[in-house]
């Protein structure tokens, strides 16, 4: 017989072909011709890697031909749905998987930033090339305004920690704690049947993440490594020492109060003239390797996997490195035919580590000291060492040298000294351990008990010397917090699945979950070093303080069920329920639940008469509603009005320091599904098309009272509402599948709208602060009828040709000339170019001030994005593109403005070009450089020149590999060896002209950052990666 | 499954139900009114920043940094309604009159009763004290004088019930009367409920006493210029002649020397300060700090940020103050060519744990001295005496006598004038100035502003404006 493939009839060599039940067994040879002799009413199985396994009748026939069907087709894949798992086919609710080899090699620190693209739904964004900082993670749009918008993580049965648990300037984001690697699978729940199970933290999606468990067989040993080389690139185009003197004295010279300053260009050391590039000192090539080795096996009754991972990687910063150890051990075994027992115990240490501040993590936008920001904004003219080899310092600052003279400050660090003498590490162990006693007293019973543990353990350390930057003005600091978070879950199910009447079938769960979460921190900090050598915290200092205490507890209280029937796997109804207690909220108890329903069409007679059964191999419409809630982020005591105990001339005071609200509850979120799921031509193409709508009620807001009530916090409010809704597309096709060359490609994206419909009454808006810089800057403002975190900002109206004035444009749409050198007889604003006529706004205000002026800009959430992934076979190669894009929102460029602010801060070079010169330039994108200007360009206010749209295709992940022919690798006793190169970030298409668009300078720090995305301040890009790695079967 | 964890009861601050359950809660509540965060030393109120808008309101001091956040628009007498000065005062005093006001609540509600009547009593009359303080601090500042009108002019909004939740934001403003009316009220009922001393000495300046409620009705009626009260509640802690001494109560008398009230600060004439220590929290925080704005960088030889000196201008040019005035010590100067003047009298480095003072006895003894003469409308003797008092202390060899005054106004002049000397940097410059409704003068690049001037009283913190639909602006 000959064995071909369904897809393209083209000839499948290597196929397997055995006699059920018996030994005799043989294989396809190049032509897919087989020989093997049977009895003549045996079973022929015909198994091959990537097919569907078939059994075939002998019946009495001497020849027998097998098209086998690919078996990449998702349907029948199972995913885990939450206390069980259950096949693609049978699934009614909305569920992406991505399977764990996608992200294993991948030069990542936690396996969501690997997620971005591959699957319909599932927004990333990292925000910044910081090591090891939380990925933005949003599924179906951003649900919440106060509380988080990540989805619950499941790990193994066990919700863990999301977020950055880091007190320094290296962030610490707990899921790193995930080899990715060990990881198996990745189940995204998104509506509210397939979430609904979670109940009461359902709102932002789930998260499944199963890890990788033994198979039974021979012991199976893996080895995965990689070394990876990370630049940064994009980096703005800044000016030279020459271009840095000539343009900045221009501005000077346009500035007859500022005649005091000079820039001068003198020798370093070695006699060359100073020309700093600041972005050498900052930033370096990340060097990186990587090394897993993983043992499994097992037998009839036991399987074990194994697993060791060391990961060392460097930042495109330098001192900016993480490093990871970490270990996983996963065992199953039947004690019996009723019992069985297993468990999983992973233990994971980081190394977070960062000498100072980034300037790019939650409220470092801003800092004096920030790296990214220090790069670009200190004149070339300045070098960080002076010629003697000391430092060039100025107390805390950066020194002016003999290279700037006439401003006494330059107030930014130099930072090379705290590069080299200061640190800001963290340090996480993590231990995730879970053990379950299964018991089957009848085959359609299974009832489970299982307990878990997740322990995260954090120690911040940060050293500022006292040479320079943040440590000067303390002469010293040292601050050590040391951070105990701990999480138990015992969770008890039983679980029924019976056949009634060959036909109906039917899957009942029910369980009882209780989850405990404690964290206790507490910290010491240290001023006034009292030996200069020193530089740990046990050392003699001079004044000591508590910090970074911190107390919390809380319980979940959970009983829940599901019930799965369908009828000849043609109709298939769904129920979820659960009832939560929280122990953080006012009003504890809520019941969440969520129905769905399915159709699965080609099991119809009608549409087999219709003969569409020859297209579609599948066609399923399903539909799914329900009521889920969010209380991820709520505060442990956060209903309680508590009173906290200060001091009075060394006395113990108690004095009223939280209004709480003793009715607080979950954030409500209504979700609403429908959509089909169709396989074409046996499964060939599959995909899923789905319109979701998800209202969400109850937000909690921290409504300001007037001062007067004297109320010292804001009480929380369930108060406003919000919807996201959109539309999903995904579709998988195996477009070639030849012999030798196949080609699988997967295209999904996702439309999403979302709208704040209300705030609380008395509230028309709400304004969210860069990265928490209280009073620095506010760009993002949510208000009814908008999407959320709006950008707000001040319109402009181009350059003045005549004058090189800036024009920006009041509320009610007036031009007006803004100079920030104002002779004798003229106005800083005026009406008119020429400077005499002073504007007064109709509030009766002689300035554009962004209160009066600024306008509802552009939204900063995307209306679409996805990703396209494809993957090429050709014999032994392989290669795999992903594509990822986000499209139709905008970005504030914050830092764009500081690249051309007019005080001694060095330039972005198109001021060369695009900066007005002369009069009559026409068209300049940047006001006349008058010295001290930080009005015309943005800095004093954000202006809509430094909004850009941020529509962008990212090439984000390449990997092309060469598996070792068998016959060469098995000399070595090598069962399969691979070797690839990859590359991350490799292109991007955007017309935004930062580094990167895909950087959020508020990170995803889970409180009050949902409203404040597209913000780019500060924040350092992306890196681009290559790495080389190979994988070795034994 | 253990439903008690359900409701988990806070282990680093205590929970609303049990704030009064025991004698040390309420001791330790009552400690918070005066002190920390929030409370009457908050640094934004007598901690230091509402000392310092007195001061630099005034025409003595000249801003140095022009930076907004240390009061560069407060000195240019143009803060905003949004300006971090006009929100963060407000918002701090209603923060302790509220605690002030929930404190009251709990007593009322069952809190006497756990420390028992006499404690309870004593208590309350410290609350109202604190509070009486507040309601009059901030009308010297959002409010017009009392004599422009006598008080029919809108005040503040008047809480005298504790708030704990959202929903009671809401209220409009009482006459600028009605609220004295209530300053009033509750300094005399502390002055009953109050105990004439305190065993610690350090309580006798750090806590509120008879005398202290009586010294505060001076002041008060003197801004209300009924100066005939401000005699009368002088007398009882100001004895006929010198040396003066109060004879009820804690024993108040100036200090021979008047730098060791800056130094050592629980001395009797300290009637109410307060109290600093190097522990965080209970120091006045960042850029709230007397010394930090007054004292000159370290630079100048001073310990603070040099974000004011004194208006050359100024009273320091004044040649009635005499060089060998011992309160001239309290002046640093620096510079060779551009020669300038900074108040030193608060010396201690950062954290800046000088007390900060709230009133001392020298300004019942001058309260009492200008309200004599202007309730007489004469060279009054004992006015004569008690300005010497604080004079010839400091000035051995200044000693004025009747005949040196022609009329009451040159009298009452001379006492404004001292005022302006003996209380450089306690905040009560701006005070002087609105109760007599007199023109602030220019100083600096700043100008004069007169009482129907724009500016010449603070306007309505932004939030207050647009949370408080019933609010109104100045």
């Amino acid at each position: 017989g000959r064995v071909t493939s369904s897809d393209d009839g083209s000839p499948l060599p290597g196929v397997t072909i055995q006699v059920k039940g018996g030994n005799r067994g043989t294989n396809t040879d190049a032509q897919g011709n087989y020989r093997i002799s049977a009895p003549s009413n045996a079973q022929l199985v015909f198994s091959f890697i990537g097919y569907t396994t078939q059994e075939v009748a002998v019946n009495n026939r001497s020849t027998l031909n097998v098209a086998l069907a690919g078996d990449s087709q998702q349907l029948n894949e199972i995913v885990v749905i939450g206390y069980g798992t259950q096949t693609k086919r049978d699934a009614t609710g909305s569920i992406g998987s991505v399977k764990g080899s996608a992200i294993a090699n991948m030069p990542i620190q936690s396996f969501e930033a690997g997620l971005a693209g591959r699957t319909a739904g599932v927004q990333i964004t990292v925000p910044n090339g910081v090591l090891n900082n939380p990925p933005v993670f949003r599924i179906r749009g951003t649900n919440s305004i106060s509380l988080s918008s990540q989805p619950l993580i499941v790990v193994d049965g066990v919700p863990t920690f999301t977020g950055d648990y880091s007190s320094t300037s290296a962030p610490a984001n707990p899921l790193a704690s995930i080899n990715p690697n060990d990881i198996e699978s990745m189940d995204v729940a998104k509506d509210a049947a397939a979430t609904a199970i979670y109940g009461s933290r359902a709102a932002n999606g789930v998260v499944f993440i199963t890890t990788k468990r033994g198979k039974a067989g021979a012991l199976k040993v893996n080895y995965d490594g990689w070394v990876g080389f990370s630049n940064a690139y994009r980096l703005p185009e800044m000016l030279n020492a020459q271009e840095y003197i000539s343009f900045k004295s221009q501005a000077v010279a346009n500035n007859p109060t500022a005649s005091a300053i000079k820039y001068t260009q003198t020798n370093d050391a070695n006699g060359k003239p100073i020309d700093t590039r600041w972005y050498d000192q900052v930033y370096r090539q990340g060097v990186s390797h990587n090394h897993n080795i993983n043992l499994s096996g097992g037998s009839e009754k036991t399987n074990y996997y194994f697993s060791l991972g060391y990961s060392n990687q460097e930042g495109i910063l330098k001192k900016n490195d993480f490093q990871r150890i970490n270990t996983l051990f996963n065992v199953d075994s039947k004690l019996s035919k009723l019992f069985t027992i297993g468990g999983k115990i992973s233990y994971s240490n980081e190394q977070n580590l960062a000498a100072t501040s980034s300037g790019s993590l939650y409220g470092e936008a801003f800092n004096t000291g920030g790296l990214g920001r220090l790069a670009v904004v200190l004149p070339p003219i300045l070098a960080p060492y002076n010629n003697d080899g000391s430092y060039n310092t100025n107390g805390p600052a950066i020194g002016s040298a003999n290279n700037i003279s006439g401003i006494s400050t330059l107030s930014y660090y130099n930072p090379v000294v705290s590069l080299e003498n200061n640190r800001s590490n963290s340090e996480s162990n993590h231990i995730q351990s879970n053990a379950y006693l299964q018991f089957k007293p009848l085959d359609w019973i299974t009832l489970r008990s299982s307990y878990g543990i997740d322990y995260l353990f954090v120690n911040n350390d940060i050293f500022w010397s006292p040479k320079g930057g943040d440590g000067f003005s303390y002469n010293g600091y040292g601050s050590a917090i040391n951070g105990n978070y701990k999480t138990w879950v015992w969770t008890n199910t039983a679980q029924f699945d019976k056949t009634f009447a060959g036909s109906h079938n039917l899957s009942l769960l029910v369980g009882q979950e209780q989850q405990r979460r404690t964290s206790r921190a507490f910290g010491i900090n240290r001023q006034g070093l009292s030996d200069a050598a020193y530089t740990q915290i046990q050392a003699g200092w001079v004044t000591n303080n508590p910090t970074g205490m911190s107390y919390g507890e809380n319980y979940l209280l959970s009983g829940f069920g599901r019930l799965n029937y369908n009828f000849k796997e043609r109709y298939f109804l769904s129920a979820n329920i659960r009832q939560d207690e929280y122990s953080a909220l006012g009003q504890k108890k809520g019941t969440f639940w969520g129905a769905s329903a399915g159709w699965e069409i080609t099991q119809e007679g009608f549409w087999k008469a219709a003969r569409l059964d020859n297209v579609f191999s599948s066609f399923k419409i399903r539909g799914s509603y329900g009521k889920v809630g969010n209380i991820g982020g709520i505060g442990d005591y956060t209903p309680y009005s508590t009173y906290a105990s200060g001091l009075y001339g060394g006395a113990s005071t108690l004095y009223f320091s939280n209004a709480g609200n003793p009715n607080l509850t979950w954030e409500t979120s209504t979700k609403t599904d429908v959509g089909f799921n169709f396989g074409l031509f046996n499964d060939r193409i599959t995909g899923e098309v789905a319109y979701y709508k998800n209202d969400i009620n109850n937000l909690i807001l921290y409504v300001a009272q007037a001062p007067s009530a004297g109320l010292p916090t804001n009480p929380p409010q369930n108060i406003g509402t919000m919807y996201n809704k959109g539309l999903e597309f995904s579709v998988n096709a195996r477009v070639i599948n030849g012999r030798n060359f196949q080609w699988n490609s997967n295209f999904n994206i996702t439309f999403n709208k979302n709208e704040v419909t209300s705030l609380a009454p008395g509230l028309n808006v709400l304004q969210t602060t860069i990265g928490g810089s209280t009073g620095l800057e506010t760009v993002n403002q949510t208000a009814p009828g908008y999407s959320l975190g709006q950008l707000f900002v001040v319109r402009t109206n181009g350059v003045d040709p005549a004058t090189g004035k800036r024009i920006f444009v009041n509320s009610a749409g007036q031009n007006v000339y803004y100079q920030y050198y104002a002779p004798t007889g003229q106005f800083n604003y005026s009406t008119t170019p020429d400077g005499t006529t002073r504007y007064v706004s109709p509030t009766g205000g002689t300035s554009i001030t962004q209160a009066a002026d600024g306008v509802m800009y552009a939204n900063v959430l995307p209306k679409q994005y996805g990703g396209w992934d494809n993957t090429f076979k050709y014999k032994n190669f392989d290669l795999s593109v992903l594509m990822t894009y986000q499209l139709g929102f905008y970005v504030y460029y914050g830092t764009n403005a500081g690249l051309h602010d007019q005080r001694w801060w060095n330039n972005h070079r198109d001021v060369l070009t695009d900066a007005w010169a002369k009069e009559g330039d026409t068209g300049k994108k940047y006001a006349k450089p008058v010295y001290g200007d930080n009005v015309s360009n943005g800095s004093s206010m954000p202006l809509d020149i430094n909004v850009f749209r941020g529509d962008f295709l990212r090439l984000r992940s390449v990997s092309l590999g060469y598996t070792l022919p068998a016959s060469l690798t098995s000399k070595a006793r090598i069962s399969n060896l691979r070797v690839y190169v990859s590359g991350q970030n490799l292109g991007l298409v955007t017309k935004y002209p930062g580094p990167d668009p895909e950087v959020s300078s508020n990170g995803a720090n889970s409180n009050n950052s949902t409203s404040s995305q597209g913000v780019d301040r500060n924040t350092i890009g992306n890196a681009r990666t290559i790495t080389v790695g190979l994988r070795a079967g034994f | 499954c253990n439903r008690d964890l359900l409701s988990p009861i806070p282990q680093d601050s205590v929970a609303d139900v049990s704030a009064f359950s025991t004698v040390s809660r309420i001791q330790t509540q009552l400690l918070s009114l005066y002190g920390g965060t929030g409370g009457l030393k908050d640094g934004n109120v007598y901690g230091g920043r509402y000392v310092i808008y007195g001061d630099i309101r005034g025409e003595d001091f000249i801003n140095e940094t022009s930076n907004l956040v240390t009061g560069s628009d407060v000195w240019a007498l143009n803060p905003t309604n949004s300006a971090t000065a006009v929100s963060t005062l407000w918002n701090s005093a209603y923060l302790a009159i509220n605690k002030c006001n929930i404190f009251l609540d709990g007593m009322a509600a069952g809190g006497t009763a756990v420390v028992g009547a006499d404690l309870g009593n004593q208590y309350i009359a410290e609350a109202k004290l604190i509070r009486g303080l507040l309601y009059y601090s901030l009308l010297q500042y959002y409010a017009r004088p009392y004599p422009d009108g006598n008080g029919n002019k809108p005040g503040l909004p008047l809480r005298l019930t504790g708030i704990k939740g959202a929903g009671q934001s809401n209220l409009a403003r009482s006459t600028v009367a009605e609220v004295y009316a209530q300053v009033l009220k509750d300094l005399n009922e502390a002055e009953a409920g109050l105990p004439s001393t305190y065993t610690a000495a350090a309580d006798r300046v750090t806590r509120a006493h008879k005398n202290t409620a009586i010294a505060l009705k001076t002041r008060v009626y003197l801004s209300m210029q009924n100066y005939a009260a401000v005699v009368t509640e002088a007398n009882k802690i100001v004895s006929a002649a010198a040396p003066f001494t109060s004879a009820s109560g804690v024993a108040h008398a100036l200090q021979p020397d008047i730098t060791t009230v800056f130094t050592t600060y629980t001395t009797s004439e300290s009637i109410f300060s307060m109290p600093m220590t190097t522990t965080s929290g209970d120091f006045p925080g960042t850029q709230n700090q007397l010394g930090y704005y007054y004292s000159p960088t370290s630079a100048n030889g001073g310990v603070g940020n040099g974000e004011y000196s004194l208006n050359p201008n100024g009273i320091v040019s004044n040649p009635s103050w005499t060089a060998t005035d011992k309160r001239r010590s309290f002046l640093k100067q620096s510079g060779t060519t551009t020669v300038k003047n900074w108040l030193n009298k608060y010396k201690t480095i950062s954290p800046y744990t000088d007390y900060v003072p709230v009133i001392r006895y020298s300004e019942v003894l001058l309260n009492l001295a200008e309200a004599k003469v202007r309730s007489g409308n004469t060279v009054d003797a004992q006015s004569v005496a008690l300005l010497n008092a604080v004079r010839n202390r400091s000035d051995a060899a200044t000693t004025y006598t009747a005949a040196n005054f022609a009329t009451p106004t040159d009298l009452i002049n001379a006492i404004l004038l001292e005022r302006r000397i003996e209380f450089m940097g306690e905040g009560l410059r701006n005070n002087d100035l609105m109760r007599l409704l007199q023109t602030i003068p220019a100083k600096g690049t700043a100008q004069a502003k007169t009482p129907s001037d724009n500016g010449y009283i603070w306007p309505i913190a932004a939030q207050e404006l647009a949370l408080n639909r019933l609010m109104t602006d100045n």
